[in-house]
């Protein structure tokens, strides 16, 4: 049981953390809080199953052309939906069109993909009968998979922002548009650029949980709302925050479905979700915003 | 170039009217001698739930085939007026009101989902046309709301029964785990199923509504194992769900039989699991006359193939009981209309007298008090990996 709850705990909160971190790119470079990251992540499966497993491209070309698809699915969501409503930002404009958008998208994946789960193809077949193949729960790519990508996104991230100059161009941004714009930073170029990255880590989440989850459109609800959990426990635009996020919440939504089972492990995590928000209103790991007298 | 509008005074249109009806009065009993008799037909051949709307298709568009072919009846020729309902109820509902209201059919087949049918039906009944559909929704059968409305196939309680048969009667199993998902489908199936059991003296050991979204149902089936399951009963029309119900009973080793619902035996179901091994042991709902009993098909099925084959109606890929089903029908009002003639209030009197009409996919009895024209014993269930040209090995324990 322990090894269950900690392997497919891990695996589907980085799915959750990944999610969180889409959040936070979009959110950091526009202090827009755009729904489209459950539809990038509800992509990433679905995509990835039609390169590989349709149109028979090998994995590796299709996993590229996922991420890929997902960029350019960031810079149209900024140009669409983002760039409009910022003048206005106040107004919470963004709920609408970023959910707007990506509800067509949904539509759009349901009529030409169609409303079943589809199986998602293993990339790395493994061999039940090798010694590896023996420790079913570790070797199975849709244990591992989300995990690494949870690891290499959190690493490339902070080599990102703490080590190159348009990292920190982003952080600059992020933390007073205005004066970056008055330092001569092109701040319209900077967001679009986050808006692709965080298509490539939605699309990314996407890919390496589809085993897991299937490519199957009704994940983007799934995704939207149990990615956004993390964002809200850890802190807004914490990305640190979002992982210990979601893997806390993976775990704990897997022990729930261990203990109580059924609809209540559900239940459980929400009651969790809102005791937190309760107690630290700010998230686990943010700080209490100082409000000017 | 140009038009020339011509201008009509009210007097000149009166007249004009006058005359037309005149002439439509005099010619009417000529017309209606030779006019085709309209069945309006609603099948969902596009959309999510268009793969059962296709194959009853064919087994629809045979019968209208063969006996237009054959001269009609009485001369007259059967016209299928098909509005595809695009798996939307909207769409269903708007077909309706052309149909029943512009196109004056007498009979309305379908439409063949259980949503569009809960959206149209009681417009149908509203407009008083006679309607026959194949959709297993209990509801949509009610003698005092919808008096012309008659069902071709089982509800879903005599579905359920049809399973809790095989595991009490049959198998004579003592100890069931009854899961669903959390859809109206799935809930309403377990609320309804778990008393029948119960009441068959079964110990319902593990129940429980669990969210189809959640990847790993390993805690519920290790609940079900520890509570002593001797069968799995999941109620879902979802095969991701049904997927990791068998795959985790793969992953498990637990040889324990997965008893329920048609999805268990689809295409996409099989799609989605990790060994093609996994769909050993697995039951699901079938009919009697349309399944492999020692390797042959009963005698009216056997024969149907024939005639499927040699009008080179494909059927391998698809399902032979929704061909069958479509057949029968079209057969029940081409029956009617030779009997009775196309007027609504005949066709009513004439269905509510049917008994033990036999048709390729079941035997048909209705009544005034009852338009469930089913028999319970034709609900039966089937080995899911025996698929061979569109049907099912009965299940084992059967006697043929």
């Amino acid at each position: 049981m322990f090894e269950s709850i900690v392997s497919y705990g891990l695996a589907v909160g980085a799915v959750y953390a990944l999610i969180g971190i889409t959040y936070n790119v979009m959110y950091s470079a526009s202090r827009v809080f755009s729904f489209t990251a459950g539809m990038l992540g509800m992509l990433g499966g679905v995509l990835g199953a039609l390169f590989i497993n349709k149109w028979g491209f090998n994995a590796a070309l299709g996993f590229v052309l996922v991420l890929a698809c997902g960029a350019v699915l960031g810079l149209v969501t900024e140009v669409l939906t983002v760039r409009p409503v910022l003048k206005s930002i106040e107004q919470h404009l963004y709920v609408l069109s970023t959910l707007a958008f990506a509800l067509m998208v949904q539509q759009v994946t349901a009529i030409e993909w169609g409303t079943e789960a589809q199986p998602f193809p293993v990339l790395i077949p493994i061999d039940a009968s090798s010694p590896a193949g023996s420790i079913w729960g570790i070797v199975d790519q849709k244990f591992w998979l989300p995990v690494l990508a949870c690891i290499v996104t959190i690493g490339g991230l902070e080599f990102l922002y703490r080590r190159t100059l348009i990292g920190r161009a982003f952080l600059a941004i992020a933390e007073d548009s205005y004066a970056a714009r008055a330092l001569g930073l092109p701040e319209t170029q900077l967001r679009l650029a986050s808006f692709a990255l965080a298509g490539v880590i939605g699309t990314l989440a996407g890919f390496t949980g589809a085993q897991m989850l299937l490519a199957f459109f009704g994940n983007q609800s799934i995704l939207n709302f149990y990615g956004f959990v993390p964002v809200a426990l850890g802190g807004m635009g914490s990305n640190r925050g979002a992982v210990i996020g979601g893997l806390a919440l993976g775990l704990f939504q897997q022990a729930a479905n261990f203990l109580v089972g059924g609809i209540f492990a559900a239940v459980a995590v929400f009651a969790v979700f809102i005791a937190v928000l309760l107690l630290r209103p700010e998230g686990l790991a943010g700080a209490p915003a100082a409000r000017r007298v | 170039m140009s038009v020339k509008r011509r201008t009509f005074g009210r007097r000149q249109v009166l007249s004009g009217s006058g005359a037309v009806a005149l002439a439509s009065g005099l010619a009417a009993p000529a017309i209606a001698a030779n006019e085709p008799i309209k069945i309006g037909y609603l099948p969902a051949l596009t959309g999510p739930s268009s793969s059962t709307g296709i194959g009853i298709n064919r087994g629809t568009q045979l019968a209208v085939d063969e006996i237009n072919n054959a001269g009609g009846i009485n001369g007259r020729k059967i016209e299928l007026i098909v509005r595809d309902t695009q798996s939307d109820p909207t769409k269903a509902v708007n077909a309706v009101a052309e149909l029943a209201q512009r196109a004056k059919a007498s009979v309305i087949w379908g439409p063949l989902n259980s949503g569009e049918a809960l959206a149209a039906t009681p417009l149908i009944a509203r407009d008083k046309v006679p309607m026959l559909h194949p959709c297993w929704v209990d509801e949509l059968i009610d003698v005092k709301k919808y008096p012309m409305s008659f069902r071709i196939a089982p509800t879903n309680t005599q579905i359920g029964k049809g399973a809790n048969h095989y595991v009490v009667d049959v198998m004579k199993l003592k100890k069931v785990a009854v899961v669903s998902d959390t859809t109206g489908y799935g809930t309403a199936s377990v609320n309804t199923y778990v008393p029948m059991l119960k009441a068959a003296g079964v110990d319902v050991v593990y129940t429980n509504h669990v969210d189809a979204a959640n990847p790993d149902l390993k805690p519920e089936l290790l609940r079900m194992q520890s509570a002593g399951a001797q069968a799995i009963m999941p109620w879902s029309v979802n095969a991701g769900f049904l997927s990791r119900i068998l795959n985790t009973r793969g992953a498990m080793a637990w040889d324990v039989p997965v008893i329920g619902q048609t999805t268990l035996g689809s295409g996409q179901t099989k799609a989605l699991l990790d060994k093609p091994e996994y769909w050993n042991k697995v039951y699901s709902n079938n009919f009697r006359n349309v399944c492999f009993a020692g390797g042959k098909l009963p005698p009216r099925a056997a024969e149907f193939v024939e005639r499927l084959k040699k009008s080179k109606v494909e059927f391998g890929d698809t399902l032979l009981w929704w061909v069958a089903l479509g057949w029968d029908g079209a057969q029940m009002m081409i029956d009617t209309f030779k009997a009775v003639g196309p007027k609504a209030e005949e066709v009513v009197g004439y269905w509510n007298k049917v008994k033990g009409w036999p048709g390729v996919y079941g035997t048909v009895t209705w009544t005034p008090e009852q338009h469930n024209g089913f028999p319970d014993e034709e609900v039966v269930m089937c080995e899911v990996n025996s698929l061979k040209d569109g049907a099912f090995n009965l299940a084992p324990g059967y006697s043929s």
